[in-house]
């Protein structure tokens, strides 16, 4: 009887999340009638050299925050002590402010700097904005191994190069693989960045924009849409896969 | 060696934020309120301001009132139901933005203050959902039947015990669905329609351009002190719970 309170939540749902991809999917087939031609227009070299274009941004931001966000997180989780609180706060703080007022607020420091519209103006703005997300795991599963583990390395006769190559990296590796998937994934994706920072620089995210925003293409659109998905969801079941198998 | 680093990633973090913070109370080397003022006397964007404020408060209420109830009554029974919250928070924005838009083409639903608030609504729900159902404990049942053991009726039960343990989430749940609806751009762009502005896409609208001003910045001061405000409200909810 109780159950029956989610209804109208789920049938809210079904009807304004669930039923739209599927109309998406359609679209994607050439709705109202039936071709296969969008999808293969999609892997034309013109747009493939965009998917090349958003791999190789998804990938370097993904590698930069990574590099970033280990030392940080590293820190925060066994080392910080009394300031640990303090520093979380100022980590999640940026999830609390948009992508799109980050990103201006990073605009107006590029700008003075002569850097706007360049290739490196997109890659700050993007290590930039999705840094925090690399942290968040990363500080989560470091936090998981403890000072414990590490010091019982230590009392045991490793060295600290040792300890971290064979204790800490690899209970930590749980959190490295969230927070590559939740920057990779929506970086893949990206188009307020790449428009606001790098002017022409064309992205899965800013040829969606354009398709379905300027063109009014909503087949070729929804094409582009749905094998972006298709990786998205692929990424997703590595991950539960990869998960499952790490808690064996 | 690592604090240094800790400090600069902090800076970088950071100095943006204040930077624009900063040059928005500043003319000419004089500290000033005057671009704040002219926001205020603009009205595209007291319009829009109010655009934003009520599509936020309109879908923070409606989603919280589906998603609190769907969360109490899984209360973490019933798994295959619960991932039907779980996919619009991990499916990327803009494909989600993109769908709803071809929905309401199809259907030939006006574009602009119903069908961006229609939007907004699915998305919060889904967030909705999952902090209350995080902070439902699952021996909520056995206080219930407690409550209902010791004379209680239903009615009673659920007004004066199950709703006082779920209100923290509710009201954490509440502020986040603000938040998100409050500075959500890329759902609204792509489901609004001509005459319907919110703050997030005047800004954009200037921005996209690449083109930095002092107004700009004040409206991004403003923006960022309403989110900042909605945290600290958070922080402190969440602390008082403890």
């Amino acid at each position: 009887m109780r159950h029956f309170l989610a209804l109208p939540a789920i049938i809210y749902l079904l009807v304004l999340f669930y039923l739209p991809f599927l109309i998406t999917l359609l679209y994607s087939f050439g709705f109202p009638g039936f071709t296969l031609k969008h999808y293969s227009e999609i892997l034309d070299p013109l747009y493939l050299k965009v998917f090349i274009n958003s791999l190789i941004l998804a990938s370097i931001t993904t590698v930069l925050c990574f590099i970033l966000a280990y030392p940080l997180s590293y820190y925060i989780a066994l080392k910080a002590g009394k300031w640990k609180n303090f520093l979380l706060l100022l980590v999640i703080l940026p999830f609390w402010i948009s992508f799109l007022l980050r990103t201006y607020a990073i605009m107006t420091l590029l700008t003075p700097l002569g850097l706007m519209f360049t290739f490196p103006a997109v890659v700050i703005g993007m290590v930039y904005d999705y840094l925090p997300f690399m942290i968040l795991p990363l500080y989560a599963s470091l936090e998981r191994v403890g000072r414990s583990q590490i010091e019982a390395s230590y009392v045991l006769g490793a060295k600290p190069s040792q300890t971290f190559l064979k204790i800490t990296l690899p209970l930590s590796k749980s959190g490295i693989f969230a927070g590559v998937l939740l920057v990779f994934i929506p970086a893949l994706g990206e188009f307020v960045v790449p428009t606001m920072l790098g002017g022409t620089y064309a992205t899965i995210g800013t040829i969606t924009w354009d398709l379905f925003l300027r063109y009014h293409n909503w087949w070729k659109g929804s094409a582009l849409s749905v094998v972006y998905m298709a990786l998205v969801l692929l990424a997703i079941t590595i991950y539960i896969k990869r998960s499952e198998r790490i808690e064996l | 060696m690592i604090r240094f680093l800790v400090l600069l990633i902090f800076m970088f973090l950071y100095i943006p934020i204040v930077y624009v913070v900063a040059s928005s109370f500043i003319d000419g080397g004089e500290i000033t309120t005057k671009w704040f003022v002219k926001l205020f006397e603009d009205r595209d964007i007291v319009r829009s301001f109010y655009n934003s404020l009520s599509i936020a408060l309109l879908s923070t209420l409606f989603s919280v009132i589906l998603g609190s109830f769907a969360a109490y009554a899984f209360l973490k029974t019933n798994k295959r139901f619960e991932s039907l919250f779980y996919t619009p928070i991990v499916i990327p924005e803009i494909t989600e933005a993109l769908s709803l838009l071809l929905f309401y083409r199809l259907l030939s639903f006006p574009l602009g203050f119903y069908s961006v608030l229609l939007g907004h609504i699915a998305f919060n729900i889904a967030f909705v959902f999952i902090i209350v159902n995080a902070r439902l404990s699952s021996q909520l049942r056995s206080i219930e039947d407690a409550s209902l053991t010791l004379g209680a009726d239903e009615v009673q039960t659920f007004l004066r015990v199950t709703v006082p343990i779920a209100m923290p989430g509710i009201i954490a749940a509440s502020l986040i669905a603000f938040t998100l609806s409050w500075d959500n751009f890329i759902k609204t762009v792509f489901t609004t329609g001509p005459g319907f502005q919110t703050l997030p896409l005047l800004i954009w609208s200037q921005a996209a351009r690449g083109v930095v001003s002092p107004s700009l910045n004040a409206l991004t001061t403003l923006m960022l002190f309403v989110s900042l405000f909605l945290a600290y409200l958070y922080a402190k909810i969440s602390t008082k719970r403890e």
